[in-house]
This record gives structure tokens, C-alpha cells and sequence, in this order.
């Protein structure tokens, strides 16, 4: 994926590798795990909890110029969808190459119907846009 | 470092920051920094989690 991941919690580096090294099911883990125990990033993106001193499940897709694109914050509870996610950083990437066009609800990957220069025409008749 | 007083919106520019990392490949801390992936051309994604040793 044409991207850098990185994972944060409020926890250090230091913790960061021990839980890296002790848990198995983290053994291909191979993402940057970023520290922020000051909660200063988590603070800037609105996931610190002041209540809990923790990090709620966001997600974040920046832009190679910084531009925020994309965030999705989950409760503690619930867990991401990463096929959504996928779905969420590809149409950035396609319409990052194709600025006329929009990604609807059901794109999922490159090929999939888009609608092209939404504008005035198209008001009222995206039904037939998105069948044409 | 500039400190956001409100979170940040969908299409503002992410304020320059950094981050102490523990990079797994090198086995090594490592710092990450916003400027580095816009200097190189990069999409990020940021990925918070509530704590290590839980249950992601």
C-alpha cells in the first residue's frame, strides 16, 4: 500500500517494544508504533480522552501536502473495519489522479462506477449518472 | 510544536508534529515526523489505539 502507517497510543517506546516482542500475535507487526504519553497528538485529531488518559480508536489519512482527508473515531468497544479503510485511503488516491470525478458510497476500487464532473446537469439525476 | 486549542477539521492542513516511535524493522526508537512525509511525498495514516497490552 502506497502509504506510511503509524500506530499511537499514550503509551511509551519503551512499552511499545515490550509489547512488540512479548505478544505473538504482534509478531508481524512491522508499522513505526509512535509514543504520545504527553497525549498532545491524540489531543490535536480530538481522540484524547481527559477521563481516561487514553487514545479512542481514530483513524486518520493525511495527504503527501498535510491536508487532512479522512477520520473516523471509534469508542473503546469497537474495533475498525480495514477492508472500509482500504476502501476510504484508495478513492483518496484515485481522486487525487482524477480531480473531475467523485467516488459514491459503493465504490470499492478502480474500475468501479464514479460520477464524473458532478455539477448542474447532474442535479436531480444522479439515478441516471450512476446506471449511465 | 504548535498545540491545536480545537481538534483539527477535514480539509485543514495538519499542524507540523513529532513522535517517538519504536520502529519493529530496525528494532530501534526512531523519531517520526509529519515535515519528513510531505517532504517525501507520502500519505500517512494515523492509526490511535487506547493502550498497549490490551486487546485491539
Amino acid at each position: 500500500m502506497d502509504c506510511d502507517i503509524v500506530t499511537i497510543s499514550e503509551d511509551t517506546k519503551f512499552v511499545h517494544l515490550a509489547w512488540r516482542k512479548g505478544e505473538k500475535e504482534l509478531a508481524n507487526v512491522r508499522y513505526p508504533m509512535g509514543a504520545d504519553p504527553t497525549g498532545k497528538v491524540a489531543k490535536m485529531f480530538g481522540v484524547y480522552d481527559e477521563n481516561t488518559g487514553l487514545a479512542l480508536r481514530g483513524t486518520f489519512i493525511i495527504s503527501p501536502d498535510g491536508t487532512l482527508f479522512n477520520s473516523e473515531v471509534n469508542f473503546y468497544n469497537l474495533g475498525r473495519n480495514i477492508d472500509e479503510l482500504m476502501r476510504k485511503f484508495k478513492a483518496n488516491l484515485y481522486m487525487a489522479k482524477k480531480s473531475n470525478e467523485v467516488c459514491p458510497s459503493k465504490w470499492k476500487d478502480e474500475g468501479d462506477k464514479t460520477l464524473v464532473n458532478p455539477g448542474a446537469k447532474m442535479v436531480g439525476k444522479v439515478h441516471e449518472a450512476l446506471k449511465g | 510544536m504548535q498545540e491545536a486549542t480545537t481538534p483539527l477539521k477535514l480539509g485543514q492542513k495538519v499542524p507540523d508534529f513529532d513522535l517517538e516511535i519504536y520502529d519493529p524493522v530496525k528494532d530501534d526508537f526512531g523519531k517520526f515526523r509529519l515535515q519528513d512525509q510531505i517532504a517525501g511525498k507520502r500519505w500517512t495514516v494515523l492509526f490511535f489505539y487506547p493502550a498497549d497490552f490490551t486487546f485491539v
